[in-house]
């Protein structure tokens, strides 16, 4: 369980965050949605002791401001917004990375094959050779998750849970890749792991949260199931648009990510 | 998707497409080879005609030891050569990952020590002594010994490094730019410093700043060895628990922390590393530039930017390079010799502005 307990962050004199608290248990994929500059990838980055706060985070009860570097890498992996490397490394010594790092969990034999497991888990099967560079915005974005899986491989290690965080992890993906990678994140929770995502996206939140938690001006507006946080006044006071929750569009065409695979369905009822 | 468990268990049959790291373990271990055989051409190559081999020859029993021909040869060769050898390994090593290590620590594969005004830094340190070190610093000099020199070199660089981090850094984000028109900078200053220095100095001490200022191996001495040695050891040895960091942070600052790297105690330590090798190789060998852009750069291009073996391939080719540099300083106008410093700048000048063009094409640095 990640417990954010009020937590108060400020930035270059300027307070984003006021007053936040969360709760992330293990085996659930926890979302935190909002607007632009509601504070998402800030709480984000206080999780990860990027920026200082006052308040306390505990991973498991333990204190994170008391955790080494070491110690916490080995409990939770974190996918950044997007990353640009100086040098000339190929995918595969990219997600090899992630090894170094943390405690994949697995036998020391598989080690030297969970790159291209991991690759193939994120759809980059084959990709192992070449420059991480070379590739597009959305490649290069689950390359590092593939380096993030590597770090935590097994959800769970010795009964202990571990942690995702994952922010945007779709931003940059397109539609089929979208629901790959939140089927991974989906995958780790099911498994025993906790998963905390920022997320844009109100239809894939819907389709794979567990819980959300909704931000405006850096305080938490809304906290909960996703029946209970999507709501037509939640959606308003959050995002200042009057969505409508569960409506279809009388005019024009729309594509849910919902839809997936149920005209087969239907076929097959 | 293939299954872990189907996968063969050894991973010597199939390697994975992508994974170097056998081309970086040949090519440390051919250039163990390379570096000894630099170290027998730096042996047996000289003005004099002295003969390691009959030294040699003479430690078996196989020349007669009291002749006087062997006498000199064995002054030319302890005395002389070897020093200057074995100095040339340790700075080349010294100047290779000083610039390695600053690559890595701005994340920015244009940083060396001579370019961002870190030498500069250095140099000011041992120009003070120099010309102060026998008066107004006379305490500080006959406390330290022959060590005055490279601590002070190593002084002006930790500020020197420490003052560029500050300027050019911001929340991990090191702009190119920035880096490069600081050092110029802090060079400029630190320049600016020397030069007054020079200006006050006594005719014996514009000599020795001159000579010391070209850069060069030939005033090499044991003295010198033992001065500059240890230091150079210490850095080469801190920069072998460096690697690992290294590899994180060309991630980001950020993102190198999440991997678990002690990211402040990370930078603290390579900055001290980075000013210990330029400083004692500055101490004692004046400005020889380049080394530490060329070697790490030409490396990259054979065996991939990891560190784990970018580290020991850097200063085993640093040390190669300079032997074969002091060698050639040696051979080409004999038996006068040129200053290694104009030699190492010969290839380090044509070869920077390579990476200049070659980085326009795409992605090849």
């Amino acid at each position: 369980m990640i417990a954010i307990d009020s937590i108060d962050v400020t930035v270059s004199g300027r307070k984003i965050l006021h007053d936040v608290s969360l709760e992330a248990p293990a085996g659930k994929l926890t979302a935190i949605i909002g607007p632009n500059g509601s504070g998402k990838s800030t709480l984000l980055k206080a999780l990860c002791r990027d920026y200082a706060y006052t308040g306390t985070i505990t991973l498991d009860g333990r204190d994170i401001a008391g955790m080494s570097a070491v110690e916490i890498a080995s409990q939770r992996a974190v996918l950044p917004q997007s990353s640009n490397l100086p040098f000339p490394f190929t995918v595969r010594e990219v997600v090899a990375m992630g090894l170094t790092a943390g405690r994949p969990g697995v036998h020391p034999r598989a080690l030297q094959h969970l790159p291209e497991e991991a690759l193939a888990r994120v759809d980059l099967s084959g990709f192992g050779g070449r420059f991480y560079g070379e590739l597009s915005g959305g490649e290069q974005q689950r390359v590092q998750l593939a380096r993030v899986l590597c770090q935590v491989w097994e959800p769970v290690v010795d009964g202990v849970p571990r942690y995702l965080f994952l922010d945007e992890p779709v931003s940059s993906l397109d539609i089929k890749h979208q629901l790959m990678i939140m089927d991974v994140a989906k995958r780790f929770a099911r498994s025993g792991g906790g998963v905390i995502a920022v997320l844009h996206d109100l239809n894939l939140t819907a389709l794979y949260a567990d819980a959300i938690t909704a931000l405006r001006e850096g305080r938490v507006v809304a906290s909960g199931r996703p029946e209970a946080v999507l709501t037509d006044e939640v959606l308003e006071a959050v995002f200042d648009v009057p969505l409508r929750v569960g409506v279809a569009p009388r005019v024009g065409s729309f594509v849910l990510p919902q839809s997936v695979g149920q005209g087969v369905a239907v076929e097959v009822a | 998707m293939a299954s872990i468990m189907t996968l063969p268990a050894s991973g010597t049959l199939t390697r994975p497409e992508g994974d170097r790291s056998h081309i970086g373990r040949l090519t440390v271990i051919g250039l163990v080879f390379a570096l000894l055989a630099a170290m027998v051409l730096s042996m047996t190559t000289g003005a004099s005609g002295a003969s390691a081999i009959n030294l040699i020859g003479s430690w078996l029993g196989l020349v007669p030891a009291d002749d006087p021909a062997l006498l000199r040869d064995h002054a030319v060769i302890v005395n002389i050569r070897m020093p200057r050898m074995v100095l040339g390994v340790l700075i080349g090593a010294g100047l290779a990952i000083s610039g390695l290590l600053m690559q890595g620590l701005f994340r920015n594969p244009l940083a060396d020590p001579g370019l961002v005004g870190v030498s500069s830094g250095s140099a000011l340190g041992a120009v003070i002594i120099i010309v102060l070190g026998g008066t107004a610093l006379a305490p500080f000099t006959s406390a330290v010994g022959i060590w005055a020199l490279p601590a002070a070199a190593f002084g002006g660089g930790l500020i020197t490094t420490t003052i560029l981090y500050r300027v050019a850094t911001r929340g991990g984000q090191t702009a190119m730019a920035t880096m490069l028109l600081a050092g110029i900078a802090i060079g400029a200053l630190a320049g600016a410093f020397s030069g007054v220095l020079t200006y006050i100095a006594s005719e014996n001490q514009l000599r020795d700043l001159t000579f010391w200022g070209m850069g060069s191996l030939a005033g090499a001495t044991w003295i010198k060895v033992l001065a500059a040695g240890p230091i150079i050891v210490v850095a080469l040895a801190m920069a072998g628990f460096l690697s690992k960091g290294l590899n994180a942070m060309t991630l980001g600052e950020a993102t190198a922390s999440h991997l678990g790297v002690p990211v402040q105690r990370f930078k603290r330590l390579t900055i001290l590393a980075v000013a210990a090798a330029t400083g004692a190789s500055v101490a004692v060998s004046g400005g020889i530039g380049f080394v530490g852009i060329v070697v790490p750069h030409l490396l990259r291009l054979v065996i991939g930017p990891d560190h784990r073996y970018l580290l020991p391939a850097s200063a085993l080719l640093g040390a190669t390079f300079l032997l074969m540099c002091d060698a050639l300083s040696r051979i080409i106008v004999a038996p006068a010799e040129l200053p290694i410093g104009i030699v190492t700048a010969a290839f380090g000048g044509p070869f920077f502005l390579w990476i200049l063009l070659h980085r326009r094409s795409a992605f090849a640095w």
